[in-house]
């Protein structure tokens, strides 16, 4: 690519995670920034939507769009981003599947209003549910690229800053971006022996050897059911593995999939085993619920045609 | 798949029968051979054993419009691979309370043991299984079946509960 490549890092609603994973690139930023021209980034400078929509369509060689569509602007951004972009982006968990934001499509918007304006402890005038000069609640979390069409994919929750700069490196040289076609527990060096779990125990209990795979100590560890390529940081680090890289290749429904895994090694009954999973949903879609079939539940055609 | 029969009157729900090649399958055969009438809502596809099914499979058979999914094996104890049996009863447990929670009757997902000299089983768990899906309509992810794009009206419009 002559020149710098002009990119935007643009933000829906998110926790702006995804971003400071970027800045903790620390002395590889310096490999990294010389070779971009930022238009847009409103986590580091102060720009204004304006400065986006001044560029001409087509203008940005790469878009990088961290979060999800919970409201109007968020759209309107999404929508706006795909028009100055050459490429675009999704940056983290919640661009790709949702992320955690998406298990509120377990519930219908009305609920989830009522729930946070009309009985939340926390809140003092339980009357009102705020909507003057504020942008719209969409009625569900979509996934973006349900939206418009995402050209790559960056999961994690946060990306680590090393996938980052591959993608980014990559994209800058016009190669492909690879995913790891693995599982986290191909990346993991704990030593795996047969499973067969008579009992499982939460995060906070017990201590867990560090040697020994989590799953044979009970421990509830996604990376079964998780796709590689974070180097399995956190079962690395003595804990449990939480999902956040999105299902395998070719898998689109994480939830069944560790059903699948978990089902087949608990070695108790069903009872109990539904004990251990009081909330399935929450546990096992907690970053890709918007990606998983269920989702559609939410959409507006439900029982109309 | 849903042969045009999506209305609620008259309606006939289209069952998806994930069966095992050991038990069910061959009662099922039986079923046939005896000539014992059952309902015809039921789409059987044999697998070698219920727990080769990747629960994905039942919650694909749902997103492409199967009213309900029958799975069934060998009763426990039977099973020609040893347990897998109980593996598929803790999955479907699991399963039934994931599709609760995300909004769908989990009566849309239902675990049988029918042996292969059961043939009179199959016929009387179809008959019940039909009463019930007729009771709670069909699957609502019916009209969503290959829908991709997700545009204003679906964010913006009036909102489904």
């Amino acid at each position: 690519m002559a020149g710098k490549a002009k990119v935007a890092f643009v933000q829906l609603s998110s926790c702006w995670g995804c971003h400071q994973s970027l800045l903790d690139l620390h002395e590889k930023l310096l490999d990294v920034i010389p070779l971009l021209d930022i238009k847009y980034w409103v986590a580091a400078v102060d720009f204004k939507v304006g400065d986006l929509k001044k560029l001409p369509n087509g203008g940005l060689d790469a878009v990088f769009i961290e979060g999800l569509c919970r409201t109007e602007e968020d759209v309107h951004l999404l929508k706006l981003s795909r028009e100055k972009a050459k490429a675009l982006v999704a940056f983290g968990s919640c661009s790709c599947f949702g992320g955690v934001p998406s298990i509120a499509n377990l519930f219908p918007k009305s609920e989830l209003l009522e729930r946070k304006y009309l009985k939340a402890e926390t809140v003092i005038d339980r009357n009102t549910i705020p909507s003057e000069n504020l942008p719209e609640i969409t009625n569900f979390v979509p996934r973006n690229d349900q939206i418009v069409k995402a050209d790559a994919y960056l999961p994690g929750c946060p990306p680590t800053s090393q996938e980052i700069a591959n993608v980014v490196l990559a994209l800058l040289s016009g190669k492909p971006i690879e995913h790891s076609i693995k599982s986290v527990c191909d990346e993991c060096e704990r030593k795996k022996e047969e499973k067969n779990v008579k009992k499982f125990q939460r995060d906070f209990e017990g201590k867990p050897d560090p040697e020994k795979c989590l799953v044979n100590q009970g421990y509830l560890c996604m990376g079964a059911g998780t796709r590689a390529g974070c180097g399995a940081q956190c079962p690395n680090a003595n804990h449990p593995c939480k999902g956040c890289n999105g299902p395998p290749e070719g898998v689109t429904d994480q939830a069944a999939k560790l059903i699948g895994a978990f089902g087949g090694i608990a070695d108790m009954e069903p009872q109990k085993l539904l004990e251990v999973f009081r909330d399935p949903a929450g546990q096992l879609y907690k970053f890709t619920y918007a990606s998983s079939p269920l989702s559609k539940l939410r959409s507006v055609n439900k029982g109309e045609k | 798949m849903n042969g045009g029969k999506e209305k609620t009157e008259g309606f006939e729900p289209y069952v998806l029968g994930l069966v095992c090649n050991w038990c069910t399958y061959a009662g099922a055969d039986m079923a046939g051979t005896s000539r014992i009438q059952y309902p015809p809502n039921l789409r059987l596809i044999r697998v070698m054993c219920t727990s080769r099914l990747d629960p994905t499979f039942v919650i694909r058979g749902l997103e492409l419009g199967a009213d309900g999914v029958l799975v069934s094996g060998c009763h426990p104890g039977d099973c020609h691979y040893v347990n897998g049996n109980y593996k598929t009863e803790r999955r479907i447990h699991l399963l039934k309370k994931l599709i609760q929670q995300a909004g769908l009757e989990p009566e849309r997902i239902r675990l049988e043991w029918i042996s292969a000299s059961e043939g009179s089983k199959l016929a009387e768990v179809m008959k019940d299984y039909v009463e019930v899906l007729k009771k709670i309509g069909p699957n609502p992810l019916r009209n969503t079946k290959g829908k991709t794009h997700v545009d204003d009206e679906d964010l913006f419009g009036k909102e489904v509960k």
